[in-house]
């Protein structure tokens, strides 16, 4: 899709999003609040796995970090300060990607997949076992901050979700965006995807392959934290769950859902699935088979994803309206 | 003393029911080269069925004692969604492994339902049929005879395996197959043949280890979910698309979690994690593995 | 001091002796082929000049350094490209996103991360030229995966002399490539060359004819071992060496030409 239908579409999405506070009733605002989350983690998600050409199934963990960072800053050490542990969410996260990711970076493959869900699911099990420390299965509770410096004491928690913290969380996700445009279309992003499609000659082409899935890895590391971060401050609680490794499983499910070769699939597969569950799970308590089906469907028939359908279609609207140009 | 051989039994007894479901992971990815995140589904799959057809064996007046074959009938039964589930997995075939992955992770999701909806959301078990196997003891240490007869019918499994793999011509096949499928393929197999056989018997081998371990602990929908981690850690440890890997794999990581519930209880399964990442940056073709991407 | 140089290199896998103490050395501006029967070394002798394996005895300096074991990164790092017989493509790029990403490593701006590329003028200057060497210039905005074979070869190639490598390796660059195409296919890598900035190039190659019109030296081998080292004239001129390399083909073009 070209530069200017995708703009305005996206435009149109941001206008359309900055309204429901106003035109919705609350519900819908703070349905919306996961979406601005997991639409973060996932655009750094798939800087790893649609641009760089490597599946975690490990990624939940770096949400998980960001949501106990809440909980350890603004709880624990009583810092409540949104900024405050956005930043020590991330930096946390940088702290974590490091070294695991130096670890991982090595393999591609099956293999980077396999210790990805094994270094997960021993952050799960270290969350779960040490309960002294983490709170264990009951999770660790984040109390309500201040963003922006700001209390907001006449608003209910509802009220502020759907109201001042709607809008903070759309304008994390805008900058956060824009943030990895400039990622994905710098020459840093151009190396990232020569070697997704083809290692070996990327190398020979002075592509430092490791350290650039490294740095991909700690990029989509610190996007899983803020994240993590949004969501910990919605639910009011960081627990073991989020590190699961069927959390993981989900955050693969959305980005596949939406495109994963579309730079913004992942926001499309965050919404959809967001919305779609929360429909889901009023009609049926067997939701999880319809959201199973779904994904089978479309890696089958739509791998790539509603964003991959929306410009194939755009395409074929825009080849019809215009002339046949001689090849 | 007898407690830690308790221990060390009770370790084995897992390490046998794992193994079956590791072998049926090693032989789908030996040959298929897919990863089934689903092998646990079938492994739920097997325990509930396996807890529905002893109840109605005993409701129907057959004596208890024939727990262990009713609970292996269960499972040979259960393997019947192999087939349907390979002709599934067989639109993404050609497609890139990542994709194979998600579709396995999809039956999951949909297998929770599927047995949520058939026996609910609370957990299941047995009575006390088992006991009428009785107990072998020997001063403080005592093993259930059940316990002994499962862990001698993985034995006997395993050789059965490797008996087909090595000595018949079919074995043979198969092992071509997952050698070289390009190959195989140009001498005449019918890979997509081969393909639908060795699931079918991956995923027999799943349901199987979840009927035979329903008498020693309840069915529930997490086992799933649960179970498909410490198969994982099997088959690295073990290497990937060994036999020989399933079963050493399957002992170590049964006896490490035996002996690390009764040392340091929270180490448990982080045990088994460190373990694996270890295996995977030290030799990250297991034990007996080939070499690695 | 000869850009690329090896010192009695030897090399074994196992018992089977692939290379055995092979001495050559390439100095700037040089045009030199590598030729040989099959099995006589040739790619092992490329593997060990580029450094992707080390020697079993013997040294191979490039630039005064050793190379041994470099690796690839490295290796572009010090002013060496090579191509593979395979061709190696990056399918979801396009022809000027796979020329870039050398132009990037050469003019080192991997590690941008909020530049826009498509804005960097020097870049795709670069990359309009190498382009236009090759012949490839309408199309750019193609995807590499829709080319035809012979233009994958021809943008394998372009993007190794997009990296500006002092010495480049070509295996076997006109494999594959019609008769009447391989005289234009030489004459564009020796254009290229010189406009890249290229000092020297390697090319183990087949066609005797292309060998002899081209090279300025031609480095022999046959079962492990350097046979000759000489110019066309005096390679050509010794029958004892044509027999070797060559064999048996040089009758049965010679039976063609008279039909």
């Amino acid at each position: 899709m070209t530069q200017g239908p995708r703009l305005l579409l996206v435009a149109v999405g941001v206008v359309a999003l900055g309204l429901v506070p106003t035109l919705a009733p609350p519900f819908y605002a703070n349905l919306l609040i996961p979406f601005f989350a997991y639409a973060i983690a996932l655009l750094g998600f798939n800087l790893l796995f649609g641009y760089g050409g490597l599946l975690s199934f490990g990624h939940a963990m770096y949400l998980g970090l960001g949501a106990y960072a809440a909980a350890i800053v603004a709880g624990v050490l009583g810092i409540r300060h949104f900024e405050l542990v956005l930043l020590a969410a991330a930096f946390g996260a940088v702290a974590v990607a490091l070294p695991i990711g130096f670890l991982c970076v090595r393999y591609s493959g099956i293999f980077f997949g396999m210790l990805t869900l094994a270094f997960g699911m021993l952050a799960h099990s270290f969350l779960f076992k040490f309960y002294h420390l983490t709170g264990g299965d009951s999770g660790m509770r984040v109390p309500r901050m201040r963003i922006l410096g700001l209390e907001f004491d006449a608003l209910n928690k509802i009220e502020l979700l759907a109201g001042p913290f709607y809008y903070y969380c759309l304008a994390l996700m805008l900058l956060a965006g824009f943030a990895l445009w400039r990622i994905v279309h710098s020459p840093f992003g151009l190396h990232l995807r020569s070697l997704r499609d083809n290692p070996q000659k990327a190398e020979y082409l002075g592509v430092h392959v490791p350290q650039l899935r490294l740095l991909a890895y700690v990029i989509s590391a610190v996007y899983g934290a803020i994240g993590g971060a949004i969501l910990g401050f919605r639910i009011g609680l960081a627990d073991p769950e989020l590190v699961h490794w069927t959390h993981s499983g989900h955050l693969v499910f959305m980005t596949v859902l939406g495109g994963f070769s579309n730079f913004l699939g992942p926001v499309v597969g965050a919404l959809t699935l967001t919305l779609l569950q929360d429909q889901l799970q009023s009609i049926t308590q067997y939701w999880r088979f319809v959201l199973g089906a779904m994904l089978a469907a479309i890696v089958i028939f739509f791998p790539r994803g509603l964003a991959g359908i929306a410009a194939d279609a755009g395409r074929r609207l825009v080849r019809r309206q215009q002339p046949q140009v001689a090849a | 003393m007898s407690a830690f051989a308790n221990v060390v039994f009770g370790g084995i007894f897992h390490a046998a029911v794992l193994f079956l479901v590791a072998a049926g992971l090693q032989l789908v990815f030996g040959v298929q080269k897919i990863v089934n995140l689903a092998c646990g589904s079938f492994y739920a799959l097997g325990a509930y069925f396996g807890i529905t057809l002893v109840n109605a064996a005993l409701k129907a007046g057959l004596p208890p004692v024939l727990l262990l074959p009713i609970l292996i009938v269960a499972g040979l039964l259960m393997a019947v969604v192999g087939p349907p589930i390979e002709r599934l997995l067989r639109t993404v075939y050609g497609r890139d492994e990542s994709f194979q992955l998600l579709l396995t992770f999809a039956l999951v999701l949909m297998f929770q339902d599927v047995l949520r909806f058939i026996w609910g959301a609370n957990p299941r078990s047995l009575g006390n049929e088992v006991l009428t196997y009785g107990k072998l003891s020997s001063g403080d240490f005592t093993v259930p005879v059940y316990n002994l007869l499962v862990i001698a019918a993985a034995i006997a499994a395993a050789c059965l395996i490797g008996l087909f793999l090595r000595r018949t011509s079919y074995g043979r096949l198969l092992r071509a197959t997952a050698e070289n499928r390009a190959m195989a393929e140009a001498l005449g197999v019918n890979v997509r043949a081969v393909y639908a056989v060795v699931f079918s018997l991956g995923t027999l081998l799943g349901t199987l280890g979840g009927a035979l371990v329903v008498p020693t602990s309840a069915a529930s929908l997490d086992m799933a979910i649960e179970f498909v981690i410490e198969a994982f850690a099997v088959v690295v440890i073990g290497g990937l698309g060994s036999m020989a890997g399933a079963l050493i794999g399957a002992l170590l990581v049964g006896l490490i979690r035996a002996v690390s519930l009764v040392v340091y209880p929270e180490f448990e399964i982080l045990a088994i994690y460190l373990i694996v990442i270890g295996t995977l940056l030290i030799r990250p073709s297991g034990l007996f593995g080939k070499a690695a991407s | 001091m000869p850009l690329l140089e090896a010192k009695g290199v030897s090399r074994h896998f196992g018992e089977f002796r692939a290379l055995q103490d092979v001495s050559l050395a390439v100095d700037e501006n040089e045009f030199v082929s590598v030729v040989g029967p099959n099995g006589a070394g040739k790619t092992t002798l490329v593997n060990l000049l580029t450094g992707l394996l080390l020697p079993s005895s013997g040294q191979v300096f490039f630039k005064g350094q050793t190379i041994g074991g470099v690796g690839p990164i490295a290796l572009a790092k010090r002013g060496m490209a090579r191509t593979f017989q395979l061709v190696q493509i990056f399918p979801q790029l396009t022809v000027a996103e796979t020329i870039a990403a050398a132009v990037v490593s050469q003019q080192q701006k991997q590690w941008r991360l909020f530049a826009a590329l498509s804005a960097d003028a020097a870049v795709f200057q670069r990359v309009r030229q190498i382009a236009g060497i090759f012949g490839l210039s309408d199309r750019l905005e193609h995807a590499a995966r829709m080319l035809s074979q012979g233009e994958k070869k021809l943008l394998d190639v372009a993007s190794a002399f997009a990296l500006s490598p002092e010495v480049i390796l070509l295996d076997e660059p006109t494999s594959g490539v019609s008769t009447s195409e391989k005289h234009a296919l030489m004459k564009t890598l020796i254009g290229a060359a010189k406009a890249a900035g290229v000092k020297s190039v390697i090319l183990v190659e087949h066609d005797m004819d292309l060998v002899a019109t081209y090279s300025q030296r031609i480095i022999a081998l046959a079962e492990g071992k350097v046979i000759a080292d000489l110019p066309p004239g005096p390679f050509f001129a010794d029958p004892h060496i044509i027999a070797t390399v060559v064999g048996k083909r040089m009758s049965t073009d010679a039976r063609h030409q008279r039909s």
